[in-house]
């Protein structure tokens, strides 16, 4: 059982990121607002599609318009037509503050099970300035008893939706993948220091788990994409950068494949991991950041942290980055145990 | 570092090099038939086009020159060097003499594929600048390759295998620069990833300086 | 016939892919995406599982070389 535990733990804390990531609902959202522009002055009838609400069955339904922190609008009436669907009826005021002639108003929801939901830019009006002046309708004044939703719920992203729950398995294999490379690269390190053929083996393990990740960190990004940005492989820096990396980790498996004298191998693959090391560093890290990405944390994107990684996705997020490097440490032991019995054998046999 | 050394051992290539003449005329006619095929079969050639193939027959004609200069050398030369130079003289000279190469080549393939297809760059100091960073980036992975592949018994595919995905970041960067200058993007920014080259470029020497004396002694 | 049974097969092989594929996309997309949770914990999964594969081939090789020996 000693030396055992933290495979255990590797194993038991991937469970409990597969069981809470899994499970966990998603906040409730909105997915669509019909129609999405209106006239000011008019009486608007909202029919709105909502993601995992309550309409129903709650008791507190209210919503509101929003046009910045003092001009808001309330719902007149509310027609229930399904736990997902409702109408709204709104009264646009005529006097809209500013010249613009379009203006988009924040659509607000609220209610006692789901807490308050909100859809950025939800109705676009356009200003009719023949209607005669009547602010009245105005809510002026911040919005009031406000509820928070019941339970834990990973937040709701349009778009993402569901996948959000991706950033536990597909962006925690990155950060694993680059845990994995340091110690492969350490070891190398050490390996042009000490000259002990065991640095070289436990290096090129650690190598081969991280470029594994790697590859199932391409493959899950590409699944993911495929939901949200509708394309198996876009032009995206991050993602291309990546697979550029990928292409130096892959010639430097070549290159251990490509020798049989086991002393030079060592010497050449262990300088070639620190070089591809460093050229990697801007390779995924500098260059995405200069440009525009699709990813979180570049060319104005918010980074990861944030809003991005709310309070209950960090509790499923840092778990299962432990769980994968745990995972992965205990795949490349296995790696370098078969090596080092092979290495044996081949001593006894000379 | 010894500067005469490097001197010295920078000259001898050189003088090597132009003494075989078939060698280099060899890379010329390499250059100058991939040129003329690119414009017989495009006719016209636009800017985009211009700038990814003039990088591509580069890295092809450059890769192509460097394993051939290599290989041109036995181990027991090799031998003989070690016993002569220090190591770090050795692969600086080696680098310069790379660059310098890259660089004449380079010009060649820029005069060819003026004199055949026009030359549409606008800023010609950005391109320029970008392209002396950039053919340094890619002489100084060259070497290093050029030196693991030696130590494998001067395996030249090997050297192709590890030296195309490395170049591929300072590639990527180059023909972003080379847009830039032929205005086919507008980015104000772009002596950020002008600086970006320079920064890529002094990781990798620094790499290099640090881990050649190691590979060396074998 | 055969005219005929190669044209259905055509019609066969354009169709039923292009069918199939809209299908499972808006399989994989109902219930706001969260089979392409299941797709990717499956890549992971399956992934593990042919290292798991290749490492269990090389051990056996490793034990009938010891088994030969001996």
């Amino acid at each position: 059982m000693r030396g055992y535990w933290w495979k255990f733990a590797g194993v038991l804390i991937f469970l409990y990121v597969l069981i809470g990531g899994m499970t966990i609902p998603t906040k409730a959202g909105i997915i669509s607002v019909i129609p999405g522009n209106a006239l000011s002055g008019e009486s608007l009838n909202l029919m709105i599609t909502g993601y995992n609400t309550h309409f129903t069955e709650c008791t507190e339904l209210r919503a509101w318009l929003k046009l910045d922190s003092v001009h808001v609008v309330k719902s007149k009436t509310i027609k229930k037509i399904s736990e997902r669907t409702a109408e709204f009826l709104f009264h646009i005021p005529s006097v809209f503050p500013g010249k613009d002639k379009v203006q988009p108003l924040t659509l607000i929801i609220d209610n006692e099970i789901d807490g308050v939901f909100v859809q950025p830019n939800a109705v676009f009006i356009t200003v009719n300035d023949s209607i005669a002046p009547d602010s009245s309708d105005w809510l002026l004044g911040s919005l009031e008893n406000l509820h928070e939703a019941k339970g834990t719920k990973f937040p709701f992203r349009n778009i993402l939706n569901e996948t959000i729950r991706n950033t536990f398995f597909h962006v925690a294999l990155w950060f694993a993948m680059f845990v994995l490379l340091i110690l492969g690269v350490y070891h190398a390190i050490q390996y042009l220091i000490t000259r002990e053929y065991d640095h070289d083996i436990l290096s090129s393990s650690y190598h081969r788990i991280a470029i594994m990740y790697g590859i199932f960190g391409l493959i899950t990004g590409s699944v993911w994409a495929k939901f949200t940005w509708n394309t198996f492989w876009t032009t995206d820096v991050k993602l291309n950068m990546t697979a550029v990396a990928m292409l130096i980790y892959l010639a430097y498996l070549v290159l251990r494949g490509s020798s049989s004298d086991y002393d030079r191998r060592a010497k050449i693959s262990a300088s070639y991991a620190i070089f591809a090391f460093l050229a990697l560093i801007p390779l995924v890290f500098v260059i995405p950041r200069l440009t525009d990405s699709l990813h979180p944390g570049n060319g104005g994107n918010p980074a990861l942290g944030g809003e991005d990684l709310d309070h209950t996705l960090r509790l499923f997020f840092y778990p299962s980055i432990i769980a994968l490097i745990l995972l992965g440490l205990w795949m490349s032991e296995l790696l370098t145990r078969y090596e080092r019995l092979k290495e044996k054998i081949l001593l006894k046999n000379q | 570092m010894n500067i005469t050394k490097v001197k010295d051992i920078f000259l001898k290539e050189l003088s090597i090099e132009f003494r075989q003449k078939f060698a280099l005329a060899g890379i010329f006619l390499f250059a100058s038939t991939v040129v003329f095929l690119i414009f017989k079969s495009f006719n016209n050639i636009n800017p985009r086009e211009w700038t990814i193939l003039i990088w591509i027959i580069m890295l092809f004609a450059g890769l192509n020159a460097i394993v051939k200069s290599f290989l041109q050398e036995k181990k027991e030369t090799y031998l003989y060097y070690y016993t002569l130079f220090d190591p770090l003289d050795l692969i600086i000279a080696k680098l310069l003499y790379n660059f310098v190469f890259l660089c004449f080549l380079f010009l060649i393939i820029l005069g060819l594929m003026g004199l055949f297809t026009g030359f549409p760059v606008k800023d010609t100091g950005l391109f320029l600048t970008g392209a002396a960073f950039g053919l340094f980036g890619i002489s100084i992975v060259f070497t290093f390759v050029s030196v693991i592949s030696v130590s494998e018994s001067g395996n030249s595919t090997l050297m192709s295998i590890l030296a195309l995905p490395l170049v591929l970041p300072i590639l990527l960067l180059l023909l972003k620069i080379t847009a830039v200058s032929i205005r086919l993007l507008t980015d104000t920014a772009i002596m950020e990833d002008v600086w970006m080259l320079v920064g890529v470029d002094s990781i990798l020497l620094g790499a290099m300086l640090l881990l050649f004396p190691g590979l060396w002694r074998s | 016939m055969k005219k005929f049974l190669s044209l259905t097969l055509i019609h066969i092989l354009w169709i039923v892919p292009a069918k199939a594929q809209g299908d499972s996309l808006d399989f994989l997309r109902s219930t706001g995406k969260i089979y392409s949770v299941v797709a990717v914990i499956a890549v992971i999964f399956i992934g593990i599982t042919i290292f798991l594969y290749r490492l269990d081939r090389k051990l056996t090789k490793l034990e009938n070389q010891i088994n030969n020996e001996q």
